[in-house]
Parts: C-alpha cells; structure tokens; sequence
C-alpha cells in the first residue's frame, strides 16, 4: 500500500466514524414500547426462558409491545431504570430501595408475590464440619451479587446479628453473582459455604439440579420482605394501573396464567407499597451496605 | 594444585537470591502463596469435573445462536472503539506531541490526560459506562475508545518525535504551519508505522472486548462469565474455542496488513491498486455495521436529561472517601494487588524459562500458544477451582497466561543470542548447565529482563481487576463498592489503581534502566 493512500484511508477512516455516529442518532426509541428488565439473580437464559410468557400475557393486557432487557449486574438494573431506560423491572427488596434512593422517591412498586411478604434465605454447605453459623469462622463464604437482599443483604444482616463479622471471621468471602451460581460454588468447593434465597434453592431442588446429600441447609434466616415489580415513578398512571391489574388478576386455573405463575414461582400475585421495605432499609443501613 | 572447575560467580550470586527471596517474602505472604493446595486431592476432583465437562462442547442450536450473535457483537465492539480512539487519539497525539514544534515543549496537560485515560484499567471504565448506559455493548465501545484513544495518541506522538525531523523543520523555516509540517515533513515517514500499531492494537481490542464482557458489557465475554460462574464446561469449551479462533484470524488478518504495509508500492502511475480501493472500501463498512450493529444510542450521551445524570453520577465521585478507616482497607487492597502481580510475575518467568530452554521449541510451542490465548480472568476461574478463592488463585491465573507470553519471548530471544561463547565454553569441558549460564545467559539477560518487566507493568493493571472474579485485591473492593453505589469508596480505589500502575511503571522504568 502507499503512503498517500494510507493517509487518505485515515480521513476516510476519520469520516466514516463522524457519519457511523450521525446515523445512530437516528436511532430513537421507539413508542409504545414497554421496557422490562429483572435483576440477574439467575443465568440470563433462565431468566429469559422465565419471562417469555409472562411478556406475551402483558402484550395482550397493554396492547404495547413488550421488550425485555437482559441484564447482568443488580446495580445497572437500577440505573436503567433510574435513567428511564426500563420502565418495569422485578427487584429485589434491596434493589428496590436502592431505585427509590436514586429516583428520589419516585420508583413506585405495584405488585409482590404472596411468598415475598415473608420470605427467607437458606445457608449451605458441603463440609461436614459446618453444623451452625458459629462454624463458619476461618472458612470461604460465597454470597449472591453484592446488592442482593436474599443472597447478600439479609444474611450479613442476620450474620452480624449472630455476632459474625463477614470481613473479618471469614477467611475469604466471593461474590458468586446469582443464586444458583452459589449453588455451583459451594457443590464444587470453590467456598466452604454460602447462602442464596429459599425460593431458588427449592426450584434447584425439586428440579434435582443439586445433590442433596452432599450440598444441605445448615441454617434460615428469619423471614423479611423481598422481590417486587417495580414501575419509574413518570410511567403513564393509566398503564400503570393496567399493568398492577394485569398481575393482580393472574389466576392459576387458567392454564396459560398457571403456567407463567409456576415459572415466576408465585401462588398469587398481591398488592405492595413502598412502606413494606422501611425494615430493609433499616438492615442496610445497619450492615453497612447503605451509608 | 589441581584447579577444580567452579562456579566464580557463585557466591555473589547466591547471595542476591537470598536477598531478593527476603524481600519478596513478605509478597508470597500477601498472595498466600500455598503450592499445597494444587495436590489437594479434593481440589484435583473438582477440576477434574469440571474440565470433564468440556467435553463435549455445547453445540445445542439455541446457543449456538447466542454464540453467533456475541461473536458478531465482540468484533463490533472491538472495531468501533477503536474507530472511537482513533478519532481521540489524532487530535490529542496531535497536542501531546513535541514533533515540528519550533521549541520542543511537551504539552504538559494532554500528556496528563493521556496518562489518566491509559492508567485507568479498559474494565473499569467499562464498569462505569455499564452504569452510564446501563446495559449493552455502548459500555464496551466507550470505554475501548478511552483507554485506546490514550494509548494510540501517546505512541503516535512518539513516533512523530521519533523519525527524522528535518524536512518539518525545513518546511515550518519556509513559513508551512505545524499540521502542514507534519502532514508532509512527518507523515510520509511514519505512516507506516502508524498503522501497522493501529492493526496490532485493533487485535489487542478483541481481546479486551472480550474481557469486558466479564462486567456485562455485552459480547463472547459476557457468555463466558456465565457460562464459568454456572461451572457449565460444555458452554466455556465451545466459547473458549471460538474465541481462540477470532483471536487466531484476527492474528492472521493484521499479520497480512502489515505484510501489505511492507510491501513497497508497485511502479504505477496511481499509487492505488484494487487492494488499497477495496480496503478502502471496507474499511468505512466495517466501521459503519458496527456501529449500526451495536445500536448505540448516543442520544444517551448527549441528551440535557442524560447529561445532568451522568454530571450526578460523576459528581458521586467527589469528593473521594479518605477517611483513615477506608485508606487502610485499600491500602490492604493495594498490597494485594501488588502481590498478586509480582508472584504471578516471577512464577510466569521461571516456568516461560523453563519452557523456552528445550530444543526444538515445536511441542512447547503449542503449549505456550494454548496457555497464551486463554484471558486472565477465564484462568482465574480455573485457578479458583483449583486453589480455592483469593489472591493465590489470582497469582496463579496470571502466572498461566503470562507463561505463554514470556516463554515465546524468551525463545526468541535465546535463539538470537550468539552461540560461540557456549559452545566455547561446552569445548573446554565446562560441566553441563554452565555453558548456558556463562555462556548464553549473560547475553540474553538484558533482553529478558526487559520482557519480564514490560509484562509486570501489563500485569499489575490486570491485578488490578481480577478481583471481579474472587481473587482479592482492588478489584474485588471496586466490584462491591459500584455495586452498593458507594462512589466515594469507589473513586478512592480507582485512585490508587491509577497511582499503582504510574508507579509500577516508573518502578519498571528503572528497574530496566539499572538492568538493562
């Protein structure tokens, strides 16, 4: 090649990326399209494969189309949703009030499942030797993602409450990212032990995607509230209402509905408000993972 | 008396192993260095099981349709962040630069800029620009085009300061401008060189797209995360090899561009032959899909509405948390980090020694190439199973990688080393092992050393963000700060990576200086 080429293909290089970037401005948005999204607590694909049914029962209830955004970190679901780039997403009970925190208030959560108005974590191991939490000193410990409620904040809440200090009791402490990775984690000794949500450990269970005998429960934390679905506080309230009404009506002896209600792992959808989560707050605040 | 044949140089270099072993004790402790645990039956089990899984790789249609779209979406990633950091890095190389200026000032304030953009790792800008834009592969882009943009720009202002100044010179005494001056005076001489670094780095851009999708900016990394955390071995076998082979014909495509470059043009009346117009051509295409590819909505960047949320998000930074509490935590953090880089270091240059001595280099070269093309972070996932978390698993990860780095290095740079000495020495009998250490050793020595440094420095900012995966240090600290919105805490660590990796290259800097 020669030299005043090479020259002329770096303006043209130089023009292409200026004209690359004008044409992608044209790229908006589009209308009558509901962004959802959903905290990673599990594999992306499962979460996709969960969600595919439930969007087309929303497309027929909103007459939107409906998109959902795979995610693979807590916090972006979060700043997503506070920057507007979603409009609905299931959070957890930390997430959510971390939403509310960034959204000054505004994120509004509509509807819970019956089961996250009490619900627990599981602590796991595969050593014999770990028979209670006070066993887990000098040891590995994998939590979920670092801003999950089940998997993250209310175990090192209750930890503390028990008197364990995870920075300084455990020998070692892993953020595994997503409850069943925990699983993984602990079934392939990678941590000594670990904690992820009930819900998550009973689905792996009876799906017999983990060996019993060898991974167990060793403890449970007392019930706190968690998951939601979320709306930003500027949706439309005619949709949000359509969109609460849409859950709130889901009925397991529709076959369909049965079938998204059994892969959202919900016997019943029911109203929530933000009130519910004062007490999560609280416990971030005292673990430290609020300042 | 019999002269019996001995080492002269024995003692003193006895003596400064131990003295080098002294002072990187305190560093094997810090990386909890423990060669026990990688013969821990139970350890050996679970890698077992899950190298066991490899085989087969995954070839289900679904995911290989995920595969497909992330391979696409990787080799976007790459080409147009580096679109994106040439655009940057032409003007700034333009400012740092000292070439065909009338008094060779440097520009103090870009070449401070230049520093910040290429100190800070391309991960962590990509785990802030994940929180920017949220999700995707604009994080990706973004922060390719930072990082590279800094690094381009300092090593075209180099080069410009590097080739013969006198036709600038000539040209600004007979009234040119500076760009003038440097489009005819400069330019014609270092083109070359100046693209054949933007292919080369253009090929480091795969890589690195890949290991951003470890943070969730989208492409083959982001499958690879998933698939290493779920311990799913079928799925990171059919990633691990796709991603070999990108990195394979990326190697194979630049290898022939900067063939093309050495060619001397044909005796034509037009320089442009088919190859230059079709190259020309493809160029802006490839630029232009992958941007549309992406879909890149840079209205997020430029918006009043996203302004004001990227101003508040920046602002969260500020000012950054130094209360004494947290400088001890990353202070701890820092030291690890350091650990980690030097252990993974030295352990790479003695096994890339070892590797790089048999003769024929043939069967060892395969290994090094296999321990080569596998990221970091994907061995770190490894080297945990294998170790347990923490920063010995980290050592570990790097030390692989880096083995296949040095070890080609070092080959090349023993077989370039003159035999005679050794063969002299061989001749007058010395015992086996000293012909090498007296005889090639001492040539080569600059040369390797030179490499095992230049490495450190790529290693410490690798250090720097292994942490994601479990392996200790600062980056674990960073992944759980960001996460939690801590930004005080966060700009603090990313503060002392910076100060890290300046400092470890000033370290390297000199090191090679009193070495070399």
């Amino acid at each position: 090649m020669s030299l005043s080429a090479l020259r002329r293909l770096a303006l043209k290089g130089a023009l292409a990326c200026a004209l690359a970037a004008s044409l992608s401005f044209t790229a908006h948005a589009q209308e009558n399209v509901l962004r959802v999204s959903a905290i990673p607590d599990e594999a992306p694909t499962e979460l996709q494969r969960k969600f595919a049914p439930l969007g087309k029962y929303l497309e027929a209830q909103t007459g939107m189309k409906v998109v959902f955004v795979p995610v693979t970190d807590y916090a972006a679901v979060v700043e997503a949703l506070a920057t507007k780039k979603i409009d609905l997403a299931w959070l957890g009970g930390f997430t959510f009030v971390q939403a509310k925190i960034r959204t000054n208030g505004t994120a509004i959560p509509i509807v819970q499942r019956e089961e996250d108005a009490k619900f627990t974590s599981k602590f796991i191991t595969a050593d014999p030797a770990i028979k209670s939490l006070n066993d887990l000193k000098g040891k590995t410990f994998a939590f979920g993602a670092p801003s999950s409620t089940s998997g993250s904040l209310m175990p090192r809440y209750f930890l503390l409450q028990a008197g364990i200090n995870p920075e300084k009791d455990f020998k070692n402490v892993a953020f595994s990212g997503a409850h069943d990775a925990t699983v993984a984690f602990v079934a392939a000794g990678k941590a000594d032990a670990g904690v992820l949500n009930a819900s998550v450990w009973e689905k792996l269970v009876e799906a017999k995607k983990v060996d019993t005998d060898k991974v167990r429960v060793f403890a449970t934390t007392p019930p706190y509230f968690d998951y939601n679905w979320t709306v930003r506080g500027d949706l439309d309230p005619a949709l949000v209402k359509k969109l609460t009404d849409a859950f709130l009506k889901l009925d397991p002896k529709n076959p369909e509905q049965a079938e998204i209600m059994q892969l959202q792992r919900a016997s019943k959808f029911i109203p929530t408000k933000k009130e519910n989560y004062e007490s999560i707050e609280k416990a971030a605040q005292a673990a430290g993972l609020l300042k | 008396m019999a002269a019996r044949p001995h080492d002269p140089a024995a003692r003193s270099r006895l003596i400064g192993t131990l003295t080098a072993l002294v002072v990187l004790w305190p560093l094997f402790q810090a990386a909890e260095v423990r060669p026990g645990a990688l013969f821990d039956p139970a350890n050996l089990k679970v890698i077992g099981n899950f190298l066991g899984g490899f085989l087969p790789p995954e070839t289900g249609r679904e995911f290989l349709g995920y595969l497909g779209t992330a391979t696409l979406e990787t080799l976007a990633i790459a080409t147009a962040g580096m679109a994106l950091a040439f655009c940057l890095a032409v003007p700034l190389g333009y400012l740092a630069s000292g070439a065909a200026r009338e008094r060779p000032t440097l520009n103090p304030l870009t070449r401070g800029l230049l520093t910040i953009l290429r100190g800070i790792p391309e991960l962590v800008w990509a785990l802030v620009f994940v929180r920017v834009f949220g999700l995707g592969p604009a994080a990706g882009v973004l922060a390719l085009g930072l990082t590279y943009g800094g690094m381009l720009a300092k090593v075209y202002a180099e080069i410009l300061e590097s080739v013969d100044p006198a036709p600038a010179q000539a040209l600004r005494r007979s009234g040119a401008g500076r760009p003038l001056a440097i489009l005819y005076g400069l330019l014609p001489q270092a083109s070359k060189e100046l693209a054949s670094y933007t292919v080369y780095r253009w090929e480091c851009a795969i890589r690195a797209s890949v290991v951003m999708g470890f943070v969730g900016a989208g492409g083959l990394g982001q499958l690879m995360d998933q698939a290493m955390k779920m311990l799913n071995g079928g799925e990171a076998a059919s990633i691990l090899l796709t991603f070999m082979m990108l990195v394979l014909a990326a190697d194979a495509l630049s290898g022939l561009l900067r063939k093309g470059l050495d060619t001397p043009p044909a005796p034509r009346a037009t320089p442009f032959g088919w190859r230059s117009a079709l190259l020309a051509l493809a160029l802006p295409l490839a630029i232009l899909a992958s941007f549309r590819g992406l879909n890149i909505d840079f209205t997020a960047l430029f918006s009043t509405d996203a302004a004001r949320s990227i101003g508040e998000f920046l602002g969260g930074f500020f000012p950054p948390d130094l209360s004494a509490e947290w400088l001890r935590k990353v202070g701890k953090g820092l030291w690890e980090t350091l650990a980690i880089s030097i252990v993974g270091t030295l352990l790479a240059a003695v096994a890339g020694l070892l590797l790089a001595l048999p003769r024929p280099h043939a069967p060892f070269g395969v290994l090094l190439n296999a321990l080569r093309s596998v990221p970091e972070l994907v061995w770190a996932t490894i080297t945990a199973l294998a170790v347990g978390l923490g920063p010995f698993a980290g050592a570990l990860a790097l030390a692989l990688h880096t083995t296949g780095v040095l070890g080609r290095l070092y080959a090349e740079a023993l077989d370039n080393t003159p035999p005679t000495p050794a063969r002299a020495l061989k001749l007058a009998g010395a015992p086996a092992g000293l012909p090498f250490l007296y005889g090639t050793l001492p040539a080569a020595l600059p040369q390797l050393i030179a490499y095992t440094l230049y490495r450190w420095e790529m290693n410490i900012r690798m250090a720097a963000i292994l942490g994601f995966v479990g392996a200790g240090g600062l980056g674990q600290l960073l992944y759980f700060e960001l996460s939690l919105f801590h930004y005080a805490q966060a700009s603090t660590v990313i503060a002392a990576m910076l100060l890290l990796s300046i400092a470890v290259d000033q370290a390297s800097a000199w090191l090679r200086r009193r070495l070399g």
